[in-house]
């Protein structure tokens, strides 16, 4: 209170000045940071989208093959040549090689949680979890920060997300759509699609009747924060779901047949299609799940047969169809699961599965001044752990708020009022924008 | 004057200290330390750490960061008196220079001689200077063994009274040691506002009254000691004689109206009969009125009547069933902490609530209650291991858990998270203190009296409680053993061997179940690990030490304790959350947050609920009805000139949103049938207020209600806080009441809802057309015909009863894709309702919503409505759908 110097040794006046000088949402300490880093530009990335590969893909069938290493722990994939030398990935995933240039791929990311609740957790907070605490994840800070009051919801969840709001509270909590998309079909959204055979015209009249009866508070809103909260949100509600472009943002069927097909055909595509469509309509973080990659059984099969083919197509359909909308310099694309699985291959099948393993996966992220086309990081020649100095998710996940324009280090308060950190751990790796 | 000084300060000086006239005191150190030339030696915990303090030392963002800063770590907030003095000494930068004190770096930095990141702390040949110097040239010395007690700390004025913004007061604090001496600490102790709009603080004690009238505490903390101390400026010149006369029927009402009265409030007009019926329903029962019993109540002439209805709701089911879900939110009930802690994978959480629930409603005394679960034992009642597992397998044969026989609930112990003993202290003074002691695990924090020390002590009350998936020892161990290989899974493993398990009791077979028992507990060290060492004895808050026979459970002493008249925590902690569901607010509030500092509104109220709780044996529907039938309680939500700006001192109802299970609740109520909206009040099957546990993913398995039950802010009962549960507005919330296929679903259902009631009863067509509802084929009205008289000509004939069926579910397909055929629906001209009927459905459509009969401008407006409607259903249904939105619905008022 009375104390104005902080112990960096700057007044307090200096610091809002600094605040003022466009570095809105950023405090001191993460200015000097960035201010040493050389990386004072403007961060380009708007919009997020999230893809959590639950259940925890392979790396070494992905996008980390050791084709050298013995035989029970290199597979039976294939490497296959990208369009950037020396990178190279699964034979499997065919069309994601067309298109390496646009993502960066993080190799050797390490932790301990093995586990897939706490991994899960770890991965879409970029905090290891405590269990006092429960931390909010990206996309609520994400809607906390750049969020403005819009006809469309900020956060959406396809179907529903791993991302909580945690301490932050349900204001930051996603929109679930609670389905996923088939392309080519119309796709509706509990909420934002108008209801039951209700026309526009209908829900205008009922609207009008209920401006017109909920009269019992007017003037209360003076003096509660609530009331006023209520009449906000009752405008804006209607705004969202009257307005063409919430409910067309959401219909993947408005999309053009040519601009779809890149997507392919599975339910993981269209969710990629519904996830550009969104991000073009304003929503500022789309979240989106794919589960089965926990291959402890017939790993091979799996991935060859079920897992690989649509993600490979949704997945290189997202990068090249935000370039082709022009959104992929201002969206970031991140794309993760909770762990690895175990470089040597178990027997519990003929075929044989991987387990769980954190020690050593992957994750890839593009977009938003994010350099595609490299490599990031390594893994030890059988993939067991980091090659060299081991990249933590903190790290990952710090080097994705600064892509947003975020300080990871901007403090929020508990409820409790503890101070606590966005990422209390991790450091952008600059390396990723260079 | 000057004579008793210098004689303290020889006392001082030469150690005897016992001779001090305890009357006098010794001036403050900006005083004494003015004078470079002084020789008094300060001492290092009165003097020296507080000065760190004030100067900032040891703060968060310098040296008491766990990192500490410039190679130079303080604990934080400065409560390790052995620790700072260690780090001052520390080896490899020593911060203190004996031979030349004023080389000292804790000198030459914070003066800025010696480049300091912090900048300049403060000035040469200060006071702060001087002391710390005279403190270093007398040996720098701190002895552990020799911390000395702070009795209390008298502080004047005891309570500062504002008239205008601008005001000033300065606090004097004197400290009393329990060696007697007596110091003016004044520029030694941390002063921190609690709201600092109606009053500010300096580090010297000067408190300023600020731009806001109202009141707050400025908190005053040192050493040990935690003092709230009240500011308060009236809001209005209504103050002393000019106050009104206001009815004060129960002592809850004068001791509200008591502080009012030096806040120049005038309280709130009583609430009419709709509105109390409403407001007393959804907080006793957290049930919405039925149509009908708004009509009677509104209507009843009877003076007793709200007596009654509060007696009533007492007694209802609705009052259990929400009571056991807020206990179940504090003591944390929580499915994913439960994984594999039983054969069943719902049967724990079910359990708790159950045993919870099924207490509440017999109305057992809180303290036998927490006592059930707090000694929570898995047999509990002196069986042996295979009876046990008997019981235990016959329980999940019931389809309602009857646990009316357990003694104790024992899953309380048993969550995965919660099973180290600091965890334990966490959640079990959150549960039944009220209190946050998750700071102290770290480091002491300066306005709550929980030290590091005093947490390690309190955990070792937990470390004799364990779980396990098999009984420890002995006879136990052999049954199972014995049934293990009974049920052939001898060998078996983790997760196969519970897969396996589960499936045998699904079978019938009686299998082991995990256990809760205890052990003698071993002291766990500042980190919370095991020392291996026995626990003899631990101590609370460093004064009340217990000590423990041999091999006892050392929750019972514990429990004692908690239940002891004189605790300062138990019933106060439960009385203020009982408020705060009444008044969206505690008198402390947060209501998990009894810290010294976080003091009560109404300190007098407080302690006459508490006092009042403990008088009737820990009656809890006393607390509730003690509540609910005051003036206080019963004052209407709107507000007056002087109350308007009043959030705290509880002069009227503050509007607050409906929490998320009472939300959902009364969805379905509102649109519910009357025969269901009354089955609805009676029986809690399918009720959000009695879903047993907690987590997303529980609720997620596809129930219709997880998803309002997420965005509503359900309690996710996982971090041991109040604010795990959300009652803020979002903007998600409004687009799922105004937009939802969960609303309109409700609206629509058949059989069960009100608008099929209403066509029913007025002869009107009952339409619903679904969504995106595809074109009929275009001989549907054919086929439809056709399938029509198929169905007549089985019906006749018993032996087709199977194809009868499937004719039907073919027709309820059709009927469900493509409506009925043109031709079978009813025209709009054969539609007709006349005044009066629309009028009576006006009226129900507003007691069910918003328990109030419409007025005038609303009653005309509806009929308006409707009247224009071609299909008077989807008139009534706009209708309908405007009451669930208004904000009075939502709101609790």
């Amino acid at each position: 209170m009375a104390v104005h110097k902080t112990c960096d040794g700057v007044v307090r006046r200096d610091f809002l000045r600094v605040g003022v000088a466009g570095m809105t949402g950023m405090n001191l300490a993460g200015y000097l940071n960035m201010a040493q880093a050389g990386q004072l530009a403007e961060a380009q990335g708007k919009n997020a989208i999230f893809v959590n590969l639950t259940g925890g893909p392979s790396h070494m069938d992905t996008f980390d093959l050791k084709p050298d290493a013995p035989k029970e722990y290199r597979g039976t994939f294939n490497p296959t040549k990208t369009n950037v030398s020396g990178v190279e990935f699964s034979e499997h995933l065919p069309q994601l090689a067309k298109c390496a240039d646009k993502f960066a791929i993080f190799r050797g990311v390490s932790h301990t949680l093995g586990a897939h609740r706490l991994g899960t957790e770890y991965v879409n907070t970029g905090n290891r979890p405590l269990a006092s605490l429960e931390y909010p994840g990206y996309g609520a800070v994400i809607t906390k920060e750049l969020s403005k009051p819009a006809d469309i919801p900020q956060f959406v969840a396809i179907p529903r997300s791993n991302q909580r709001a945690g301490f932050l509270g349900v204001r930051y909590a996603p929109l679930n759509t609670g389905r996923t998309p088939t392309i080519g079909a119309p796709f509706s959204v509990r909420g934002v699609s108008l209801g039951a055979g209700l026309t526009v015209t209908e829900v205008k009249k009922r609207k009008a009747l209920l401006d017109d009866l909920d009269n019992t508070f007017a003037g209360a809103e003076e003096n509660s924060q609530l009331v006023e909260g209520l009449d906000e949100f009752s405008q804006q509600a209607h705004a969202m779901i009257t307005s063409p472009r919430s409910r067309q943002a959401f219909d993947i069927s408005k999309e053009s047949p040519a601009f779809a097909k890149k997507f392919g055909d599975s339910n993981f595509g269209a969710s990629c299609l519904l996830a550009t469509r969104l991000v073009e309509s304003g929503v500022k973080f789309v979240t989106l799940t794919y589960g089965g990659w926990d291959t402890h059984r017939d790993n091979f099969t799996s991935l060859k047969d079920r897992q690989l083919p649509s993600f490979d197509e949704g997945l290189s359909g997202l990068f090249v169809g935000l370039e082709e909308k022009g959104l992929l310099d201002s969206t970031v694309v991140y794309v993760t699961g909770e762990f690895g699985r175990t470089p040597k291959i178990n027997d519990r099948t003929a075929e044989g599965g991987r387990d769980h393993y954190p020690r050593c996966m992957f994750m890839l992220m593009a977009g938003g001044g994010i350099r595609g086309g490299q490599v990031i990081g390594a893994s030890d020649d059988k993939a067991t752990g980091p090659a060299n100095e081991a990249i933590a998710p903190d790290d990952v996940a710090a080097t994705f708020y600064h892509a947003m324009g975020i300080d990871h280090l901007k403090e929020y308060h508990t409820a409790t009022g503890r101070p606590i950190m966005i990422v209390r751990d991790g450091t952008p790796i600059q390396q990723a924008f260079a | 004057m000057k004579q008793s000084y210098l004689l303290i300060l020889t006392v001082l000086l030469f150690g005897s200290v016992s001779e001090v006239n305890s009357a006098q005191s010794l001036k403050s150190v900006d005083l004494r330390f003015e004078d470079a030339q002084t020789d008094e030696v300060p001492d290092f915990q009165r003097h020296v750490v507080p000065l760190l303090s004030r100067l900032g030392c040891n703060g968060r963002a310098c040296h008491g960061s766990f990192q500490g800063r410039g190679g130079f770590q303080l604990s934080l907030f400065g409560y390790d008196f052995a620790v700072d003095h260690q780090a001052l000494f520390n080896e490899d930068s020593p911060r203190v220079n004996l031979e030349s004190p004023n080389d000292s770096l804790i000198i030459a930095k914070p003066t800025d001689e010696f480049e300091h990141e912090g900048g300049k702390r403060y000035e040469k040949e200060s006071w702060e200077h001087n002391l710390i110097r005279q403190w270093i040239t007398g040996g720098a010395k701190f002895e552990e063994n020799s911390v000395s007690k702070l009795l209390r700390v008298e502080i004047t004025p005891e309570e500062i009274l504002f008239s205008r913004q601008g005001q000033t007061e300065q606090l004097t604090v004197i400290a009393v040691w329990e060696d007697g001496t007596r110091e003016d600490v004044t520029p030694l102790v941390r002063y921190y506002t609690n709201d600092n709009l109606i009053a500010d603080v300096d580090q010297d004690g000067l408190v300023t009254s600020g731009e806001s009238k109202g009141d707050t505490h400025v908190v005053i903390s040192y050493d040990k000691a935690v003092v709230p101390i009240p500011v308060l400026r009236p809001l209005t010149n209504l103050v002393g004689k000019r106050y009104p006369k206001i009815e004060t029927p129960t002592r809850i009402d004068e001791l509200v109206v008591e502080k009012l009265r030096k806040l120049g409030i005038v309280p709130s007009d009583i609430a009419s009969d709709a509105e109390f019926l409403r407001r007393v329903s959804l907080d006793i029962s957290g049930t919405l009125p039925t149509a009908q019993e708004a009509a009677e109540f509104i209507q009843d002439k009877s003076p007793n009547k709200r007596a009654q209805k509060v007696e009533a709701l007492l007694n209802s089911p609705g009052y259990a069933a929400w009571w056991a879900t807020k206990l179940s939110d504090f003591t944390g009930n929580n499915d994913q902490q439960l994984v594999n802690t039983s054969p069943s994978r719902t049967g724990p959480g079910e359990i708790w609530y159950r045993w919870i629930e099924q207490r509440v409603a017999q109305n057992m005394p809180y303290d036998e209650l927490a006592e059930g679960i707090i000694l929570g034992t898995s047999l509990d009642r002196g069986q042996s291991y295979e009876e046990f597992c008997q019981e235990m397998t016959d329980l999940h044969k019931q389809d309602e858990l009857n646990v009316a026989g357990m003694k104790t609930m024992p899953y309380y112990w048993a969550r995965r998270e919660f099973r180290l003993p600091p965890e334990r202290a966490i959640s079990f003074a959150y549960a039944f203190m009220g209190i946050r002691i998750q700071c102290a695990q770290c480091h002491k924090h300066p306005f709550d009296i929980w030290s590091k020390q005093d947490f390690a002590e309190f955990s070792n009350f937990f470390t004799g409680v364990r779980f396990g998936t098999t009984p420890p020892t002995g006879e136990g161990r052999e049954s199972y053993n014995k049934m293990i290989a009974d049920l052939g899974l001898k060998g078996l493993r983790g997760g196969e061997l519970r897969r396996k398990i589960t499936n045998e009791m699904r079978k019938g077979s009686v299998v082991p179940f995990p256990v809760v028992y205890t052990v003698a507990g071993r002291k766990v060290d500042e980190n919370g690990r095991s020392t291996g060492e026995a626990v003899v004895d631990a101590t609370i808050l460093g004064d009340t030490t217990i000590s423990f026979e041999r091999g006892q459970d050392l929750r019972v002493p514990l429990m004692e304790w908690l239940r002891a008249d004189e605790n300062p925590y138990f019933a106060k902690a439960f009385v203020n959350r009982v408020w705060a569901n009444y008044f969206g607010r505690g008198i402390v509030d947060p209501p998990d947050d009894l810290s010294l500092a976080n003091a009560p509104s109404n300190k007098a109220l407080l302690e006459h609920l508490t006092q009042g709780f403990i008088d009737s044996g820990f009656d809890m529907k006393w607390v509730h009805r003690e509540i609910v039938m005051s003036r206080t309680y019963q004052q209407t939500w709107v507000a007056n000139d002087t109350n308007a700006q009043d959030k705290t001192n509880f002069s009227h109802q503050l509007p607050r949103r409906l929490p998320a299970e009472v939300t959902v609740d009364a969805i379905q109520l509102a649109t519910a049938s009357d025969d269901e909206s009354l089955r609805m009040q009676q029986e809690m099957h399918r009720r959000a207020i009695a879903i047993a546990t907690s987590s997303e993913r529980y609720l997620q398995g596809g129930t219709p209600e997880a998803f309002p039950l997420m965005v509503f802010g359900r309690s996710t009962r996982e971090s041991n806080c109040e604010c795990d549960r959300s009652t803020d507005a979002t903007l998600l919330q409004t687009v799922f009441l105004q937009n939802d296929d969960v609303v309109y679903s409700l609206m629509n259902r058949r059989n069960t809802g009100w608008l099929e009631q209403v066509a029913k009863e007025y002869d009107l067509p009952f339409n619903v057309q679904a969504r995106n509802q595809p074109k009929p084929p275009e001989n549907y009205e054919q086929t439809f015909k056709n399938l029509q008289q198929r169905l007549k000509k089985l019906q006749a004939d018993p032996s087709q009863k199977a194809q009868y069926e499937a004719a039907l579910k073919t027709r309820r397909r059709l009927i469900s894709q493509f409506g009925l055929p043109k031709s079978l629906q009813p025209t709009t001209a054969e539609q007709s309702l006349n005044l009066e009927q629309m009028q009576e459905i006006v009226e129900q459509a507003y007691l069910r919503t918003l328990t109030r009969f419409p007025n005038e401008t609303e009653m005309d407006r509806s009929l308006e409505f409707i009247a224009q409607a071609d299909d008077k259903i989807n008139g009534v249904r706009g209708l309908l759908w405007a009451l669930v939105n208004t904000k009075e619905f939502i709101l609790n008022h």
